[in-house]
């Protein structure tokens, strides 16, 4: 009986480090596999924009020490920039709607219909993420094309970017805008756990001080939520900058092409990745494919960075409030 | 209790009590007005799904396999629970295990931590990473092939931090005073997992086994090079792709004739009806627990 509940331990101990094998292993093989390109392409992989697959038809041509069809260069400047720029977009927008939707309904919501609101914005991300492609393709691009785009595109000239053709819908400002709704309910609802985190009594006093509920939102925003407020906009982030799908269908997924204007097709690393790998695969010198891998890298060590310095400073959260003021 | 307060009472001064009250009026009325936008944005995204699905779903599509241009989409409805099925039968028994481990005061305690580091942290790896890494590894040089396994194990590995640390906070709900006791009456691990463990946090497995398997069944990227497609039923569990609805609505939504279109609208309202359905039912019985 000893020995197998020994060996019982053992076997919970070694499924306790799946999750760690599998992290480490997705890093190394990915890695593994880029490797051919960081001989072929050095640094120029992360200062230059183009990205040709190359002549897969003709004899293969050794560069570096490294077979690669002829013609083949790849930078991945164009699709960090549309990462990059979509996620900042993504974060511009969301963070000012799940900061006022935090203070409706901690502050001014009545507690009753609290969690239910909760739970519906929480809905946001539920929602697959092809459906929101969908959903951008057929309805969103379609009011930016008409109606949105041209008419900043005529008031807002001023501002350096919104001057520029319009071409379609499809580009950075689509790919934002549904990036936001898919961060929304994490953003919102790291604020709203912190806020509820609040000891009751500052609440009270804050209020019975004759402040308004405006100011105890800001109030607990800027000490005791500061940090889940950040993290947890952090935690977006990381997500956001992930996100394949949706963002593959509505920006354009241009390639070589830098955008002009907000108005421009981009692409990202990770629509890039998805859309490219079909093509990559009839490379008979896997070059194609090694490039992939090498965005993958690039992309894998953004995104998680970003998310554990969220979840570092947002699991500090609670205990904040305590250590200042 | 009588005051010592000797001055004025009309010295103290309530500075800006208009301008302040203002500020609140406007965040009060600017927090409604940006709830019921988002609100208004969910609701239209809903029901333009919903009525574009329900206004174009015909019998034969339900009832047929297709190729996400002409016939049905059964192979992918089928597909789909075939795959999270998979999916979940290799991250659930892991997820129990861990979750075990890390809430056994045992193990020591580092341990512990770095486990749930990782675990946390794997919950934040693109998927279209995890999908490259099938993709390499599973598809190629296991040589699965696009295949039921390949899929699966892709969609395992998204699984698994979400399960493990949902079954960790059921584990952890569970009075300390009741395994204490069941150790103290001479109790070995197994038992006080198979006996107290596992059917307490019955409820709260079941509403993380329901939420994971909702985002499974919406995810694609990781499904694109692992499980591939299939315009037919999958044959077996290797070499054999598998079809799947969040597949016919990228495709269909990118494939010039309308009916491929119904086709993605089709696919699209089951999706957003499971899941979200999947998503609720969990929510409902976590609450309960």
């Amino acid at each position: 009986m000893k020995a197998t509940n020994r060996i019982f331990n053992f076997l919970t101990f070694l499924m306790a480090i799946v999750p760690a094998v599998a992290l480490i292993s997705i890093f190394v093989f990915v890695f593994q596999e880029s490797l051919p390109l960081w001989k072929f392409s050095g640094l120029s992989f992360f200062t230059t924009y183009l990205w040709n697959p190359g002549f897969q038809y003709q004899q293969p041509i050794i560069v570096h020490g490294i077979l690669a069809p002829p013609g083949a260069q790849f930078g991945l400047d164009l699709f960090l920039l549309g990462t990059l720029s979509t996620s900042a977009l993504a974060i511009l927008i969301a963070f000012p709607i799940s900061f006022l939707i935090t203070l409706n309904v901690e502050l001014y919501l009545p507690a009753g219909i609290k969690k239910f609101t909760v739970s519906m914005i929480e809905l946001f991300a539920g929602i697959p993420s092809v459906v929101y492609g969908l959903w951008g393709i057929i309805v969103l691009e379609p009011i930016l094309f008409r109606s949105v785009e041209p008419w900043m595109a005529q008031h807002l000239s001023f501002v350096p970017g919104l001057k520029g053709e319009i071409y379609s819908g499809a580009g950075l400002i689509a790919s934002g805008i549904i990036l936001s709704f898919m961060i929304i309910p994490i953003v919102t609802s790291v604020i709203v756990n912190s806020f509820d985190s609040v000891p009751k009594e500052v609440k009270e006093g804050l209020f019975s001080l004759g402040a308004t509920k405006w100011e105890v939102g800001k109030y607990l925003t800027t000490s005791y939520s500061r940090a889940s407020t950040v993290g947890g906009t952090l935690l977006g982030l990381g997500r956001a900058l992930g996100e394949t799908m949706a963002v593959l269908m509505v920006s354009g997924a241009v390639t070589n092409i830098l955008p002009a204007s907000f108005y421009s097709a981009t692409n990202t690393m990770a629509a890039a990745i998805a859309s490219l790998l079909d093509s990559a695969l009839t490379d008979s010198t896997r070059m194609n494919l090694a490039a992939l891998a090498a965005l993958g890298v690039v992309l894998m060590a953004i995104s998680l960075t970003v998310s554990l310095i969220g979840r570092k400073i947002a699991g500090r959260g609670s205990l904040r409030g305590y250590e200042g003021d | 209790m009588t005051s010592s307060y000797t001055g004025n009472r009309q010295e103290i001064q309530w500075k800006n009590v208009g301008s302040r009250k203002l500020k609140d009026t406007i965040a009060n009325g600017l927090s409604y007005v940006v709830l019921g936008m988002m609100v208004v944005i969910l609701l239209s995204i809903f029901i333009y799904i919903l009525d574009s699905g329900a206004s174009h779903i015909t019998l034969t599509m339900l009832i047929t396999p297709g190729n996400t241009a002409t016939g049905g989409i059964l192979n992918a409805i089928v597909g789909t629970w075939e795959l999270v099925g998979m999916g979940l039968l290799f991250s659930l028994p892991p997820s129990v295990l861990g979750a075990l481990y890390v809430v056994n005061g045992r193990s020591n305690g580092t341990l512990s931590l770095v486990a749930r580091l990782f675990t946390d942290v794997l919950t934040s790896v693109p998927s279209i990473v995890i999908g490259l890494f099938a993709f390499i590894v599973l598809v190629q040089r296991l040589d699965m092939g696009y295949s039921l396994i390949a899929g699966g194990l892709a969609l395992a590995v998204m699984m698994l931090p979400y399960l493990m640390r949902i079954i960790e906070i059921s584990f952890r709900n569970i009075p300390k005073e009741q395994i204490e006791n069941a150790y103290a009456l001479g109790a070995d691990d197994i038992s006080v997992a198979s006996r107290i463990y596992l059917p307490q946090a019955k409820v709260g497995m079941l509403s993380g086994i329901l939420l994971a398997v909702s985002i499974a069944a919406g995810e694609t990227a990781q499904l694109l090079y692992s499980a591939g497609w299939n315009n037919n039923y999958a044959t077996g569990f290797l070499h054999s792709g598998v079809g799947y609805l969040t597949y016919v609505v990228w495709n269909g939504i990118n494939y010039p004739t309308t009916y491929s279109h119904y086709l993605a609208f089709v696919s699209a309202m089951i999706l957003i009806l499971s899941v979200t359905g999947m998503i609720a039912i969990s929510k409902y019985i976590g609450r309960r627990q």
